[in-house]
Formats: C-alpha cells, sequence, structure tokens
C-alpha cells in the first residue's frame, strides 16, 4: 500500500529501540524494524495482504503518542523514536493473549495445527500460563459439511488472513467474516457449505486448526513427515511447493510464502497429489501376448520386450510421442532414444495441437518462445489484455498475477474471451466475442489502437506499414459483424491498454487451438508490439498451457522439426550425431498428424507414447482409435491406465513428480529442479530411469547408464546451447539462457473467414480451475469438487429448452452424439456451450471428426 | 424533572444525588422528553452517563449497554473488542444473576484499561460509561451483589442507536466508517452498498457534496481528516469503471402509488427508497428529458459533474421501476390536487429556483445584459440555449452558484469573468475549494464591494456596473460587525453583462392555497414536528432554523414535502437525507395509516443536536498518514470555451485503500432509558 499520489516526502528517518533505519515513506513500523532486525510479534500479519491490526499483539510505543501504536499497520513518520518492549507492552501483549484464549478449546491434543500453530507459539514466547479474563461458554458449531476444508471457529482468532487471501489473492471471495461479538466467525456469507476454487490457500494461511484440510485430518502429525521441496507437476505456472510424505506417501502439499508464488497454490496444487495415490496407477509392467489381456511381468521382460521389437521394426517405421508431464531430461532422453538409438525423427507430442506451432510463430516474430519475462512482471503492468484464457482453469498462477496488478498497482484490465471466467469482476472491459472469432477480435483491437493514434513508437517496429495496410482492408463493420463487439468498445479497450506504464498480453487456449491459429498468435504478437508489451518497459507476452512442463518438453526437442534448443538437423544433426556416438537423420520427422496418417497407411508400425493420451487428446476419437489398433507394437509408458494404455502391448509404470528428480521448465521459462520426495510407488520406475535402460538395450555402443544428473546436465547444456551452466535460479542447476534474437516484426494480418455454422449451438471446450489434464480425473480430492464433465449453457438457452441444472442433454455433431448434464451458467453466451476438456467421459472428441472446436451442433432433451 | 441526578459526560462529574439545598445546575443539548412524550430518564454514551431520574437501575442499565454493544454492533476484528466486550457483557449478567462477587467489579477497570488498545473506538468508548457506572454507583452493584433485593429502581425501556462523528454530521447519515473499511478492504461493491442505503445518488454525492461529514473527522484531532467524499466517489467509480451492474432488487410491487414533483436530489432519493420497497413511484419534472436531476443538473455545470455520470444514477433509480414523465410541470400542465386524487401519496420536492432579486438600482428595468440570476444562467448554460452573455461578464454573489457562473461564463467563452463580493474572501460560503478552481481558471475578484447601480449606454446595454467598497463597521447590538459602505468609494467596473447569483427561492406557486398546506415566510413548505423541548422549554431546532424532528407530512393528509422547499436552500446531501426520511414516513403512512418518526429517525436527530463530534478531544495517535487529495486537471485549457470535461479525476484504487487506511472508525453507541 505504498502508492500515494500527492507524497512529499520520499523516506523517513526513524529510530527504533535506539536504532537508526532510513526507510520508504509509508513503510509501516513493524517493516522499519524489520530492517534493523528488531521482530516484533505479530499473530495476524500476513506479509502478502494487506494489513488487519486484528490481534493488537504487535503493539510499540511511539514517543509523544500518548497510546500504543500497532506496528504492523502504522506507517512510519519521520523523526519518530519507537520503543517495542517494555514491561507495559509486554503485559498488554500478555492480557491480549488471554483475551484471545477465553473459551479457546484446548483440544491442541487433536488439533490439526498442533506442532504448528502461531497461536501456541505465541503464548509459549510470551508465557501466557495463566488468565484471569473468563466468560461463558459458548460452542459454535464445526462446519463438518464443507468439502476439503473443514472449520473450527472456536479455534479461530479472527486474524482475517484467510479471508484476506480469499479475496486480495485468490480472487474468489468465498468467505467473510460473519456475525457479531464473540460469535464473529470465519463463515460463507450465505451459510451455506462452501463453493469455491479449493484452493485451500486460506489452510495455508490459518494460524491456527481453524481451516484444515479434510483429506489431511489424522493422517499424522506435522513433524512425522519428511517435507522436501518440489515443483508442482500440475499447471504451467510451475509453482514452488513442499511434499510432505510418510511411509512413502504423499499426504500433504503445501507451500511457503517464501517462494516465488508466496505459498499460493491452486486446487491442483494443494489437493492433486491425491492423484499419485490413486488406485487406478499402474505400478507394474505388463504385456499382452497375442489376443490375450495384459498381464503383469517382469521389467527385464518388459523392457527386453520393448527393445527387441523396437529394434526389429526400427528407423521411420518407428513413432514416439513425448510427453508435457515429465521432466525435461526424460524428455531429452526419449528423443535421444529415438534419435540417436533407433534413428528416428517421427517424435512429436500433443504439443501439436497448438502450443508448438503457436510459439514457432512467436519466435518467427519476436525471437523467443514462451514468456519474455518471469511472470511476476506482470504484478508490476500498469493493464493487462488477457485474450482467449479461463486463466485459472488454464494456469492459476497467471491468474493470482493478474489479480495483483489488479488489486495492487492499479492495472487495467481487458479481457477478450467468447465466455465469462472468474476474473470478470476485475476488468475494465470484457469484450465477449463469438467463439472461434479470436482472430478477427484482437486484428479489431490492433485497428483501433491505429485508429486513436495510440501505437506510439511501435511505429517504428518493422513491419508496420504492412500491418497497418493489411488492417485497412478489414473493416470495423465486418469485425463487429462476425465477432459481435462495437467498434466503440474496441476503441475504448484500445485506450484503456495503452499509454498505462506497462502493458502485459497474455493468451491461452482459445488463440492457441484457434482454427485460425495463424492470424490469432499474430493478432496477439502486433498487440504487444503496438502496445509496448515485448519491449524494456514493457510487462511481457504469455503464451498459456495447461501442461507443467510443454515448454521444456519443446526445448528439449521433442518434436520432429528441431533438435534440442530448436537446432535444425541441417544445422545440426552433425554435432548431437558425434555427442551421441551414432548418426542421427538429418530430415525431420513425423509431426503427430502425419504420425497417424503414416500409421494408417503402415509406414508406421509401432508407437511408443510416453505420458500421454493420444485417445483422449487428439481430435476425431475413432479414427486414432482404429490407427491405434492396427499397431504391430504400442508402447506406453504413463503413471495410470489411460484409454490409450488400456489398448498398449506393453505398459511401462511410471512415476509422478513427486517420485522423480529432474528439472520442469514453465511457460514464462523458468526451469525449475528438484529432488524426489518419495519412490516410485510399486515396482514403477522413473521415466529417466526406464529410457536410459532401454536406450542401453538398444543402442549398447552409448552407454546410458549409469550416467548422473550431473553428467547429463552438462550434456543437456553442451548440445542444446539452451542453458548457462551455472543457474541464476536458487536452488536450480540449469538456468536457461536468455535465447531472444533482438528482432521484433509485425506482420499483415488476413484472418479467415469463420465458418458458416451448419447447427445452432456452439459448443467449445477448454478448462476447469478444478482440475488439470486429464491427470487430476485420478485424484479423488478433485473429483470430489468436480466430479464430472457438464454442459455449460447460458441461462436463457436452458429455459427455452426446458433443461434444468442436471438433466441431461443430447449433443449432436456432424460426427456424433454424446450425452451431457447440464449446467445453466451466466458466463455463456446464448448460443454458445462450453464442457470441460478433463473427463475421460464423456468422449468429447467423438463428436469433432477432423474439425476442430468451436464446433456446431444440436441440442435435445435425452 | 430535567434536573441532572448525576452526571459524568465529558468526563465533568456532577453529583446531585445527595445534595443538600440547591443542586448543581447543568443542562446538555437534550430534549427533557425522548420523543416529546415520554420522558428522558438517562443517557449513556462514549462520553459518560447522564441520570435525569434517579429510580434508573444503573446496573442493569449498564449490562444492556454492554450486551447490545457486544452482541449487535461489536464488529470482532479486534481482540480486546471481540472478547473483552464478552468477558464485561457476562460480568454484568453475572451482577443481575447474584452470581458475581465483589472482585470481579475490578476486573472492570483492568478491562478498561486493557480495551485502549482496541483497533477502532466502538468497545473502546463503550468502557467509559460502563467504568463510570460501576466507579459512581457501586452501591448499586453491590446491591446485587449483596442482598436479594438489588438496587431501589424503577424499570425502563431501553432504545440504543449506533453512531460515528462522521455519520452524525453527514445529514443522509451515511454508514461512513463502513464504507471507509469495505474500501479499504477491497470490496468496492460492499461499500457501494453501504453508500446506497442511505445515498441513492453517489457519483454525485461523490462528486460535489460540501461533505460536512469532513467536519467532523475525528481524524482531524490527529492531522487532516480522511478524504470521505472522495472514496465515495472511488466506490461508485469503481462499479461504472468495471461495467457492474447494481445489485438492487426492489421488492415485489405493491399496488399503492406515490406522485413525485421533482426530479431533483430529494425527489429521486424519495423515489429510489419508496421505489426499492416495491411503491409505484412518478416524478414529474418540469425540465425536458436528458435533464433530469434539478439542481445537481441545472445548478452544478458539468466539469464539476458530467451530465453522463449523472444520468446513470438516474437511469439506475428509472431501472428499478421509477417513471420519470419530463416535460410536465405540476400547476401547469398537472394540477396538485389531481396528483393528489391520481395517487396514494404526493411527494413534494420542488426545489428552490427562483433566484433572488439584488436589490441594486435598475435591475427591474430588463436592461439588455442584465441576466435574471445565476441560476437560471447556469439552466440555460447547462441545457446549451443562448444565455444573453457577452464578452464581460460580472457576477455577484459569493456562494457556489456564484462560482459556478464565473467559471461557466468562461466556459461559455467570456474573455473576462468577474466575481463581486461584498466581503472578503474567507468570508465566502462557496465552498474553498471552489474558490480556488476559479481562481485557477483566472476569474478575477473583487471583494468587500457593494454594486449600487446598474450603468447602461443609449441602447439600455450594460456597460458597467457602479460599486462602493465595503468596510467592517462597529460591533451591533448582537456583537456582530457587518459591512458598511465606505463614503467616496465608489468606482464602475465595466462589464457587458451582470448576473446577480446571491441566492434562490423555492417558487411554490403551484399549491392551491386552498389546499390546506401552510407555507414559511421563507417561502418553504411546512411539516409536522415532534414538541421537543429543552429544560427551559424551548422548542430544539435544526441549523437552519427548522423544527429539529419533522415527519414531513404537510397539514394536508397524504402530501409531503422534503428538499430545499421544505428546508430551505441547502445541499443535496440535506435533500437527499431528507427525502430518505420522507420515504420511510411516506411508506408507514401508506401501510398503517399513520406519519410518524422511529425511535431511530427521532435519536438520528437528538444525536445532531447533541453533538457527536468533540473539536477538542485529544485523538492519541501517530500523524503519520497524509490526507490524499485526488487528481485533478491544472491550468487555465480546462476552462477554455466548450471545455466542460471534468476538472476532478477521483482517486486510483490503490490511493483509496491508503487513504480509507488512515480512518480511525469512530463508531460509539447512545443508550437512552425512557
Amino acid at each position: 500500500m505504498a502508492h500515494i499520489e500527492s507524497c512529499e516526502e520520499k523516506t523517513a528517518t526513524v529510530t527504533i529501540n535506539g536504532k537508526q533505519v532510513t526507510v520508504p515513506a509509508g513503510t509501516t513500523i513493524l517493516d522499519a524494524a524489520a530492517e534493523l532486525g528488531i521482530k516484533i510479534p505479530t499473530l495476524c500479519w500476513l506479509k502478502k495482504v494487506s494489513t488487519t491490526g486484528a490481534c493488537r499483539v504487535c503493539v510499540v510505543e511511539v514517543e509523544g503518542v500518548e497510546r500504543p501504536m500497532t506496528a504492523c499497520n502504522t506507517p512510519v513518520k519521520d523523526g519518530i523514536k519507537v520503543t517495542t518492549s517494555t514491561p507495559a507492552l509486554e503485559q498488554i501483549r500478555r492480557n491480549t493473549l488471554e483475551l484471545m484464549l477465553v473459551n479457546h478449546p484446548l483440544d491442541c491434543p487433536v488439533c490439526d495445527a498442533a506442532g504448528e500453530c502461531d497461536l501456541q507459539d505465541n503464548c509459549y514466547g510470551l508465557q501466557v500460563d495463566k488468565n484471569k479474563f473468563g466468560a461463558e461458554l459458548e460452542r459454535l458449531p464445526i462446519r463438518y459439511d464443507w468439502k476439503l476444508l473443514e472449520s473450527d471457529p472456536n479455534r479461530c482468532i479472527l486474524c482475517e488472513k484467510c479471508v484476506k487471501v480469499c479475496r486480495e489473492i485468490v480472487g474468489r471471495e468465498a468467505i467473510e467474516i460473519v456475525d457479531r461479538g464473540d460469535r464473529t466467525i470465519i463463515d460463507t456469507i450465505s451459510r451455506e457449505p462452501l463453493d469455491c476454487d479449493f484452493c485451500g490457500n486460506c489452510i495455508n494461511a490459518c494460524p491456527t486448526g481453524t481451516l484444515i484440510s479434510k483429506p489431511f485430518k489424522f493422517r499424522g502429525r506435522p513433524w512425522a513427515f519428511d517435507v522436501t521441496p518440489g515443483v508442482c507437476a500440475f499447471c504451467s505456472s510451475g509453482c514452488q511447493i513442499e511434499y510432505h510424505a510418510k511411509n512413502g506417501r504423499i499426504d500433504r502439499v503445501t507451500s511457503s510464502d517464501e517462494t516465488y508464488n508466496h505459498g499460493n497454490l491452486c486446487a491442483n496444487g494443494r489437493f492433486g497429489y491425491a492423484a499419485f495415490n490413486s488406485p487406478g496407477r499402474v505400478t507394474s509392467p505388463m504385456m499382452r501376448e497375442g489376443g490375450s489381456d495384459q498381464r503383469k511381468v517382469t521389467w527385464d521382460q518388459a523392457l527386453g520386450s520393448v527393445a527387441t521389437r523396437l529394434k526389429e521394426i526400427g528407423g521411420s517405421a518407428v513413432a514416439g510421442i513425448g510427453s508435457p508431464r515429465v521432466t525435461n531430461e526424460e524428455n531429452y532422453l526419449f528423443q535421444k532414444l529415438f534419435r540417436g538409438a533407433l534413428g528416428s525423427n517421427n517424435i512429436d507430442s500433443e504439443a501439436r495441437l497448438g502450443y508448438l506451432p503457436s510459439q514457432v510463430l512467436q519466435w518467427e516474430l519476436l525471437g523467443y518462445s514462451g514468456g519474455t519475462y518471469d511472470m511476476n512482471a506482470i504484478e508490476k503492468a500498469g493493464a493487462i489484455v488477457v485474450i482467449g484464457a479461463d486463466l485459472k482453469g488454464e494456469s492459476a498462477g497467471f491468474a493470482y498475477r493478474v489479480i495483483q496488478a489488479v488489486n495492487k498497482n492499479d492495472a487495467r484490465l481487458v479481457l477478450v474471451n467468447s465466455r465469462g471466467t472468474s476474473l470478470n469482476k476485475y476488468a475494465n472491459s470484457f469484450l465477449q466475442c463469438r467463439p472461434g472469432s479470436e482472430a478477427w477480435l484482437v486484428a479489431g483491437l490492433n485497428k483501433a489502437i491505429l485508429a486513436e493514434g495510440l501505437e506510439g513508437k511501435s511505429a517504428a517496429v518493422p513491419g508496420f506499414d504492412s500491418l497497418k495496410s493489411s488492417l485497412e482492408s478489414l473493416s470495423f463493420d465486418k469485425i463487429t459483424a462476425l465477432c459481435g463487439v462495437s467498434e466503440a468498445q474496441l476503441r475504448e479497450a484500445a485506450g484503456l491498454v495503452c499509454n498505462c506504464g506497462s502493458t502485459a498480453v497474455l493468451y491461452g487456449f482459445d488463440v492457441i487451438r484457434s482454427a485460425d491459429m495463424k492470424n490469432a498468435v499474430t493478432a496477439a504478437v502486433n498487440l504487444a508490439l503496438l502496445t509496448g508489451a515485448t519491449g524494456v518497459d514493457g510487462a511481457g507476452i504469455y503464451p498459456l498451457d495447461e501442461k507443467n512442463n510443454t515448454q521444456g518438453m519443446l526445448d528439449m526437442g521433442i518434436c520432429p522439426e528441431y533438435l534440442p534448443g530448436y537446432h535444425t538437423y541441417e544445422h545440426a544433426a552433425a554435432k548431437f550425431g558425434a555427442a551421441w556416438n551414432c548418426t542421427v537423420p538429418a530430415t525431420p520427422g513425423k509431426d503427430l498428424f502425419q504420425i497417424i496418417d503414416a500409421i494408417e497407411s503402415g509406414q508406421i508400425r509401432a508407437l511408443y507414447v510416453m505420458g500421454s493420451d493420444p485417445l483422449h487428446i487428439l481430435p476425431d476419437r475413432n479414427r486414432t482409435l482404429k490407427a491405434l489398433q492396427k499397431l504391430e507394437l504400442l508402447v506406453v509408458q504413463d503413471i495410470f491406465l489411460t484409454d490409450t494404455a488400456r489398448m498398449a502391448h506393453i505398459i511401462l509404470p511410471a512415476a509422478t513428480g513427486a517420485e522423480k528428480a529432474g528439472s520442469f521448465t514453465s511457460v514464462d521459462n523458468r526451469v525449475q529442479c528438484f529432488s524426489a520426495a518419495v519412490k516410485p510407488a510399486g515396482e514403477s520406475r522413473t521415466d529417466a530411469e526406464i529410457l536410459m535402460k532401454l536406450h542401453a538395450l538398444i543402442a549398447p555402443v552409448v552407454a546410458m547408464t549409469p550416467m548422473t544428473f550431473d553428467e547429463l546436465h552438462h550434456e543437456i547444456t553442451t548440445l542444446s546451447g539452451l542453458y548457462s551452466e551455472s543457474c541464476d535460479h536458487d536452488g536450480c542447476r540449469m538456468g536457461r539462457v536468455k535465447n531472444r534474437t533482438e528482432k521484433a516484426q509485425f506482420a499483415p494480418l488476413a484472418p479467415v473467414a469463420l465458418p458458416q455454422l451448419s447447427r445452432p449451438f456452439t459448443l467449445k471446450i477448454g478448462s476447469l480451475l478444478h482440475h488439470n489434464g486429464s491427470m487430476t480425473t485420478w485424484s479423488e480430492n478433485n473429483m470430489l469438487v468436480a466430479g464430472e464433465a457438464c454442459l455449460e449453457i447460458s441461462p436463457e438457452d436452458a429455459a427455452a429448452l426446458g433443461v434444468a441444472a442436471g438433466d441431461m442433454l443430447k449433443v449432436t455433431s456432424d460426427s456424433a452424439s454424446i450425452t451431457l448434464k447440464v449446467r445453466p451458467s451466466a458466463s455463456q453466451q446464448r448460443g454458445d456451450l462450453f464442457v470441460p476438456s478433463h473427463f475421460r467421459d464423456p468422449q468429447i472428441n467423438l463428436l469433432s471428426g477432423q474439425k476442430s472446436f468451436p464446433l456446431a451442433v444440436t441440442l435435445a432433451k435425452a | 424533572m430535567a434536573q441532572v441526578i448525576f452526571s459524568t459526560w465529558g468526563g465533568d462529574v456532577v453529583d446531585n444525588r445527595n445534595v443538600s439545598g440547591e443542586p448543581k445546575a447543568v443542562s446538555y443539548r437534550l430534549p427533557v422528553a425522548f420523543d416529546g412524550e415520554r420522558p428522558l430518564r438517562a443517557f449513556m454514551g462514549w462520553d459518560g452517563i447522564i441520570l435525569f431520574d434517579k429510580y434508573v437501575d444503573v446496573p442493569a442499565m449498564t449490562a444492556e449497554y454492554m450486551k447490545r454493544v457486544q452482541t449487535l454492533y461489536c464488529c470482532g476484528r479486534c481482540t480486546p473488542g471481540k472478547k473483552g466486550t464478552k468477558v464485561l457483557m457476562d460480568l454484568f449478567r453475572k451482577v443481575l444473576d447474584r452470581k458475581a462477587s465483589e472482585a470481579d467489579l475490578d476486573t472492570v477497570g483492568d478491562l478498561a484499561e486493557l480495551l485502549k488498545n482496541c483497533k477502532c473506538t466502538l468497545c473502546q468508548s463503550a468502557t467509559v460509561p460502563v467504568f463510570d457506572a460501576v466507579k459512581h454507583y457501586r452501591s448499586d452493584f453491590l446491591a446485587y451483589i449483596n442482598s436479594a433485593c438489588g438496587p431501589n429502581a424503577e424499570p425502563a425501556k431501553y432504545i440504543h442507536k449506533i453512531t460515528a462523528p462522521c455519520m452524525d454530521k453527514c445529514p443522509a447519515h451515511i454508514d461512513i466508517p463502513k464504507y471507509v473499511e469495505e474500501i479499504r478492504n477491497y470490496q468496492y461493491g460492499e461499500a457501494l452498498s453501504t453508500i446506497r442505503e442511505n445515498m441513492p445518488l453517489p457519483a454525485v454525492c461523490g462528486r460535489v457534496c460540501p461533505h460536512p461529514c469532513e467536519t467532523a473527522c475525528r481524524r482531524k484531532n490527529v492531522d487532516e481528516a480522511i478524504n470521505i467524499m472522495v472514496l465515495k466517489r472511488t466506490a461508485s467509480d469503481y462499479e461504472r469503471l468495471h461495467n457492474l451492474r447494481p445489485p438492487m432488487v426492489p421488492k415485489a410491487r405493491k399496488n399503492k402509488t406515490v406522485a413525485i414533483v421533482g426530479a431533483g436530489p430529494a425527489g429521486l432519493a424519495a423515489a429510489y427508497y419508496l421505489a426499492l420497497e416495491g411503491y409505484q413511484c412518478t416524478i414529474y419534472e418540469a425540465l425536458p428529458e436528458g435533464f433530469g436531476g434539478g439542481m445537481i443538473a441545472v445548478g452544478i455545470p458539468a466539469y464539476r459533474m458530467p451530465r453522463t455520470i449523472l444520468q446513470r444514477d438516474i437511469d439506475i433509480i428509472q431501472s428499478m421501476g421509477v417513471e420519470i414523465i419530463y416535460d410536465c410541470r405540476v400547476g401547469k400542465d398537472i394540477s396538485l390536487p389531481e396528483l393528489k386524487q391520481k395517487y396514494n401519496a404526493v411527494f413534494l420536492a420542488p426545489g428552490a429556483h427562483r433566484s433572488k432579486p439584488m436589490g441594486v438600482e435598475g435591475e427591474d428595468k430588463g436592461y439588455k445584459g442584465f441576466l435574471s440570476g445565476g441560476i437560471d444562467f447556469l439552466r440555460e448554460a447547462y441545457m446549451g440555449r443562448p444565455t444573453g452573455m457577452g464578452k464581460k461578464v460580472c457576477v455577484v454573489g459569493g456562494g457556489n452558484t456564484a462560482i459556478d457562473c464565473v467559471r461557466v461564463a468562461l466556459r461559455e467563452g467570456a474573455e473576462e469573468s468577474i466575481l463581486l463580493y461584498r466581503r472578503s474572501r474567507k468570508e465566502m460560503p462557496a465552498d474553498v475549494w471552489e474558490v480556488d478552481g476559479a481562481d485557477e481558471e483566472g476569474v478575477k475578484f473583487e471583494f468587500q464591494v457593494l454594486p449600487t447601480r446598474i450603468i447602461v449606454d443609449d441602447k439600455e446595454q450594460v456597460t458597467g456596473v457602479e460599486c462602493v467598497r465595503m468596510a467592517m463597521g462597529e460591533p451591533d447590538a448582537s456583537g456582530r460587525r457587518r459591512p458598511e459602505p465606505v463614503a467616496g468609494s465608489e468606482f464602475v467596473v465595466e462589464c457587458d453583462t451582470v448576473i446577480p447569483a446571491i441566492g434562490q427561492d423555492p417558487d411554490l406557486g403551484f399549491i392551491p392555497p386552498d389546499m390546506g398546506i401552510d407555507i414559511t415566510k421563507w417561502n418553504t413548505v411546512v411539516t409536522k414536528y415532534l414538541p421537543l423541548k429543552d429544560a427551559a422549554g424551548k422548542d430544539l431546532k435544526d441549523g437552519m432554523g427548522n423544527m429539529l424532528s419533522r415527519s414531513l407530512i404537510t397539514d394536508c393528509d397524504g402530501v409531503f414535502a422534503g428538499g430545499d422547499a421544505e428546508i430551505g436552500p441547502l445541499t443535496v446531501v440535506a435533500c437527499v437525507g431528507n427525502a430518505h426520511r420522507a420515504a420511510l414516513v411516506i411508506q408507514r403512512w401508506l401501510e398503517e395509516g399513520k406519519a410518524y418518526l422511529s425511535e431511530q429517525d427521532i435519536f438520528d436527530d437528538l444525536l445532531t443536536y447533541l453533538g457527536v463530534y468533540d473539536k477538542n478531544e485529544k485523538v492519541a495517535w501517530l500523524d503519520s498518514g497524509k490526507r490524499a487529495g485526488q487528481k485533478e486537471v491544472h491550468g487555465r485549457e480546462r476552462a477554455s470555451k466548450g471545455n466542460y470535461r471534468e476538472v476532478e479525476l477521483g482517486f486510483s484504487d490503490s490511493t483509496a485503500q491508503t487513504e480509507a487506511d488512515r480512518c480511525l472508525r469512530c463508531y460509539r453507541m447512545a443508550m437512552v432509558a425512557v
């Protein structure tokens, strides 16, 4: 809260306990004291949220002021003399704690917070061992009826941390302070059971055992767990976490406020770990001989068989699908196995569906892929444009940054989306376009900036004139007709995003997976250039992806066209071959779609799928199914028995993000290393171990085992040129080199005509904030709060169709029909539908055929 | 009665309990009877206790006071307040239940001390009368503790009211500490809802309110007042700038109808609150569509109150089902008796739009360049019609309207804009920031001058004003010094336009004399009031000289009056507060057939009369948070011809939070025994 418009003095010099310190004006006494290393006890103070001043434990004396002031929320004044501890102050602190303990339940033996309770620590520290105050005992009901969380208001000291975190950081405002006097508690405003993001950041903030995690309750005392720092293995935000493990099992995930993400997680980060303990895990190698069922085999049998058969089929008849879930090192080993040992460049991944081509395009225009800066830069933005993304669903860490910018930095927010999202309440402008028209709309924003004359210095960027002339041929009328957003709205939004200090541009699923991805991404990049987002004073451009290591996977060369570090074959095949002591084929391999084509045509006979579920992910499920059935060899290396895994000839059980060491690269290009918190479940092995073993079996000339991580990192760093040897991030050995060229250029826009809709409704897919990919559908915690795919429909359309929440609707496309449960939602415009893509059932990709979403469909009561 | 038995009010102990002979004479600004009927037996509040009746059960009253503070108002947001008042409440309950010990009484003092560390003043100030009671009526407490019979007392009914100095001073009684705290907590929507409970024109009063609340801000006793008005604007701007839909949902339509005369602040406010309750309201407005808002529109220039933003507040009220019939002047296009016959109730809020004459030679001659009045000039300019203004404009007056006129004259293209005022700059009734604003825009001032004659040429075109300089005369009988002309100081101010802006009156010509509606000599509508009297038997009156507690029903049944036409020309916020009350009374009248004031209404008036803010109170606090001022467009260009763009720009949200964080949240509870 340091932003003061009419602030004369910039600093203040104060004396605390006789020591002088000079601090910026607006600094609190508490922070000034901390500068001097003086600790003042606090209970309700939480650095990351606004101050509260509720507990009154931090009282200090200020010379000349007759009453004690609370250090946490009193700004300093130049020249003041502060004393932080006197007998009188200590007495106030003790008495205040005595009051706090009036009727506080002494159920510490069964309280989840015992051992990590700030109230305990403070009472102990201030030696509060008696209480002269008393009052009639009245017990308030405990909320056992909430999902994932439990609230015991009797233990609450009303510090407000949970409420503030929920409001200021998560932006949910699910809990509030309700009622009066001694009955004041934290509850939902409606008093109905909690219905929220279930991010559990309130649990993390609670200093007592008031808000606790139900899945963790009675799993063990805090001190009984081995705590290992880790990197969250769900979305692309790369949050730093702590795994709490006992007896080889993860029972809790927390995050410290000292981390990069300030302790803030989402439902997946905090509760998704239940997937790791899921009974759906495959924990032993399985094999199917002939027409038999999949049967347990030994690792030697499984690996031996994979090695032999891959080698037999060999070369360009084998293909591999890498994983955005596994580590950089494992993806590197995967492509090395294919390129080096099997001699095939037929490697690709699900990033082919959007992220990879979008980043190739971004690289061509800006000279880098992924986010320009690390995502903290967003917090300092003066304006933010989010295009085609449900931030919380796709990558919650970005949503939290945007909320910070809005709340603490007065950032203006412009949302471009066909459906409302949880950030809508912060939006100064919500440009609600028709599904699929994102390219047109962002082109319209480009045009509006030029029409308003707001392009500023960007007019000097190469390609400006070609952009300008391309926009001249797009009329506002046409843009409005196609997107449903008026010229006035576009011009207003243009005014909001320009000239505001620094702008950030974020683009997500609806842009990256757009049928007209090329123009949608180009328009987003142009917008970033026009607003100065990519300049030195800008707050950056950020593509989003739902999965934790998509960026790292691509860096590691999991694509047919580039070697690790985006080296081309003609430039670097020989170098890699020499390093690997083999011959790397010098022509690009087949991409994901070509692989399916080639399986159909019989050119590819063996497919090795690591940590991916093509059957679930690819459009046209029936086609994929037939193709996979045609394979002579389908190897699936995964942690779950996915739909694809069920078809596999050989299943190799792999390890979760908690069961291995390695590094992930978030979409904003932070490379973070971590070590294993637990051993792989059952007989499963880490992907690295499996791949190295296989490599050794297939091509014994380049011995892969035993290879240490240091050796591996050295090899990756040397060959890819992506990383510096010494890391610039704490706790990580591979700092990513700024692989940027200085170039930046505009590209002309020519959005393609939108297809004529053959059916009355438009169906979109995307992510929910309670899930990540399909992985969390294996987590009982996540399933408890979002257990099935519902069809979101505008309340008006639901009423017109005569359906209410929970009714079933049959959704029919040109290709197929599926039946879905209805969920009316004001986020949807009339005529638009939304289905989350996480769930294995219903098989939404049956509907798509060869087409991409959004898809024209018809609805009928089922 | 009325004699004070005992008092600790303001820290001065008056003890007439056991005096022989003449009791100590002391009086407080309180009526002898709460509502004109029930005697006021005791008063208990932040500054102590006052007893007018020796048979008041002080321990029972104390217990009740603490119970109400703890269970109804204690926000629970700080440890000493939440737990301390609970301990105190239970302690006094124990006393009454005869379960307490004498030692328990000593805890009261300990807690009073500890509660000085509360976050705000509610619980802290509640310990003041409680501590006084235990200290001075210890024997009564001991009577409960030690004997079966308790003190010799008669049961009382208790009535309480939560207030704060700012909230009390605000004529609309907006819960200011609450909305300020909500802004501080990033709850802009909640803040706006809080404001709307008492102020349906938040965008307006966030911009043009003279904010009397800030004169009663306790933070002034530390450094400077909280910028309460701009925080209100912040909440209202937030909704608009985020395209949020106002959350109000009117109750189901009732079949009773109300006609309202005038779409000004009073008319709109009454319509808002009646519509919320489900009544069908129809406003008759004399001006055409697009010019609703009464004096807020045609009396406040757009650079202070942008039309689109005012219109948004009006649109919101219309969206709640209020019908506004424009271009319809009551008394001309439709008669008042007709309205009375057509509707279940009529609310008169015509405002005060008739300029007062200046009393200068030549003003009635119809000279070219002598305009009829400031308010007419502002209206014509606002409506984009010819104003009759020339190039060199003289405005006579010292109020906000006069300032608006000189500033509008510049924007209408005047080459010179001069203000003539008979007293000094310091004495101008206009708000200081408005005068400063005019100064910055290049307005010229002539202070302490009195226009005496309008000078015209042979075509009867104004060419100047003859003035005489004024100086302060000798004190008169009342001790006040009045400005008097200085002999021989005559001079001429050359100009082609003179605009008198010395005040306006309601135009009540539309009220037929036979309706039984009384009109005062100041041309305001008479409404019914409570017979509140002080100990000396004198009527209690408000700052405008009106009876203190008025129910706003006229002597004609079913006809109510409010706003400037009832109060006398005052402020938007006064009109809104007055009209809100009218809406409540109208509702009671429609539902129960009785037009009366609730105990809470009366208590509001009593506290305003008593005064909640104490400018002499010593507030111990570190003066380390400077008051934030809003952003503003500077330079003369802001007043260039045709430039009516808003001059003041409000706060950024983060500045608003920092500013809101300065609030000391000065809640306190008053309670009376009757």
